[in-house]
């Protein structure tokens, strides 16, 4: 190569295009900085969105199984309910079913046999089934006493008598009264 | 415009194209842990919604243990009379077993409740014997423990034709139980009675 054609080479030769103005060079940095920034974003969304993913299914298999362990307890509950309500009829019903041949007893076991018992009535409530009108007609001369003997001996049965009633009727004394039973 | 300047206009285009992206997944993702605090959110909601079910029916379930209990303890006797001719047929074998041998009158009628489901219908039975004074209250005991849910109504002792018999007229209403027609309802359980 001759010293010409190396001097034709190092001229300063004018450019093919213009320059870019200098602000226009921060656009390749700004490329590199977006593409990073971009990926690290988009690499951290992409964790992110596993794990809210994750959770989400998670917290639809809690609810699931929480909302058919309340849907068990509400169906338990629900016939439970209708458990309750069943025997609650039953046992209002026995309330007002208790046997009253043990009162005749009593009754007939208290009286002395020198008095006689001409008539026994034992009427249930309808509004109370569990209380008892009673009704007895005695003859003799220790009636009061009587009575006072058949009154103790339906309180060994648990009950008592309320609004007791007494009309003589010639030698007939007509005792009146409800009897109702004490709780336990 | 310039080779340059064309460049730098397709760079400018793709860091658009590559926020525009991360714009469009990270909305992606927020969208989707909302939903996940969401369902967070109704998990928690369905998780206390079972405890206050549980306590709720724990609750329930120790509160009405006696009465439930009641029930289970009546349930063979409540089945032992389903129908009509069964009671009247315990009746009669108790009529006859005791020894009854005057029955001076016997009168069975069918009562019929639209309203009570439990009980829709019971047999309202009035009789009037005569016999022996021991006999007449051992047959009461008898139909009472045979007969143990009837409920006696009226029951009146009087002297019979001699003296030593008593008549007693007797009215009680044998109740016919249908527990499995009985609705679910909401009451609370109250003290449990004994028959005596």
């Amino acid at each position: 190569m001759n010293e010409y054609l190396c001097h034709d080479f190092k001229t300063p030769r004018t450019d093919t295009s213009r320059r870019l103005p200098s602000s226009f060079r921060a656009i390749p940095v700004i490329f590199y900085v977006a593409l990073v920034g971009s990926s690290y974003v988009m690499t951290m969304d992409y964790f992110n969105y596993k794990r809210a993913l994750k959770q989400k299914t998670e917290a639809q298999e809690r609810k699931k199984l929480s909302e058919e362990q309340r849907d068990a307890f509400n169906n338990e509950k629900a016939s439970l309910e209708s458990e309750a309500t069943k025997a609650e009829s039953v046992a209002q019903w026995m309330e007002g079913a208790r046997n009253i041949q043990p009162i005749a007893v009593k009754i007939a076991r208290a009286v002395q046999p020198e008095t006689r018992i001409t008539q026994v009535t034992l009427e249930r409530s309808e509004q109370v089934p569990a209380n008892l009108a009673l009704t007895i007609h005695l003859n003799g001369s220790q009636v009061p006493n009587e009575l006072a003997t058949i009154e103790s001996a339906l309180g060994q049965l648990l009950y008592r008598s309320y609004s007791a009633q007494q009309t003589k009727n010639g030698d007939v004394v007509e005792y009146h009264s409800t009897l109702v039973r004490q709780s336990e | 415009m310039n080779p340059k300047q064309l460049a730098c206009v397709f760079l400018l285009m793709i860091i658009g194209g590559m926020t525009y992206a991360a714009q469009m997944v990270h909305n992606k993702v927020s969208s989707t842990r909302t939903e996940a605090e969401n369902m967070e959110s109704a998990a928690v909601t369905a998780e206390n919604e079972r405890s206050t079910a549980e306590i709720a029916t724990t609750m329930f379930k120790a509160d009405t243990e006696d009465v439930r209990r009641f029930l289970r303890g009546w349930l063979p006797v409540l089945d032992r009379v389903q129908t009509q001719q069964e009671a009247e047929q315990t009746i009669q074998l108790s009529l006859r077993e005791r020894g009854i041998n005057l029955v001076l009158a016997v009168k069975t009628e069918l009562k019929n409740s639209a309203s009570n489901k439990i009980i829709p219908k019971s047999l309202v039975t009035t009789m009037t014997i005569e016999d022996e004074y021991a006999k007449v209250l051992n047959w009461l005991g008898d139909i009472e423990r045979r007969l143990p849910t009837a409920r006696m109504k009226v029951m009146q002792i009087t002297g019979g034709s001699s003296g030593r018999q008593l008549k007693m007229e007797v009215s009680f209403e044998t109740p016919i139980f249908n527990l499995a027609a009985a609705e679910a309802g909401k009451g609370k359980a109250k003290d449990t009675p004994k028959k005596p």
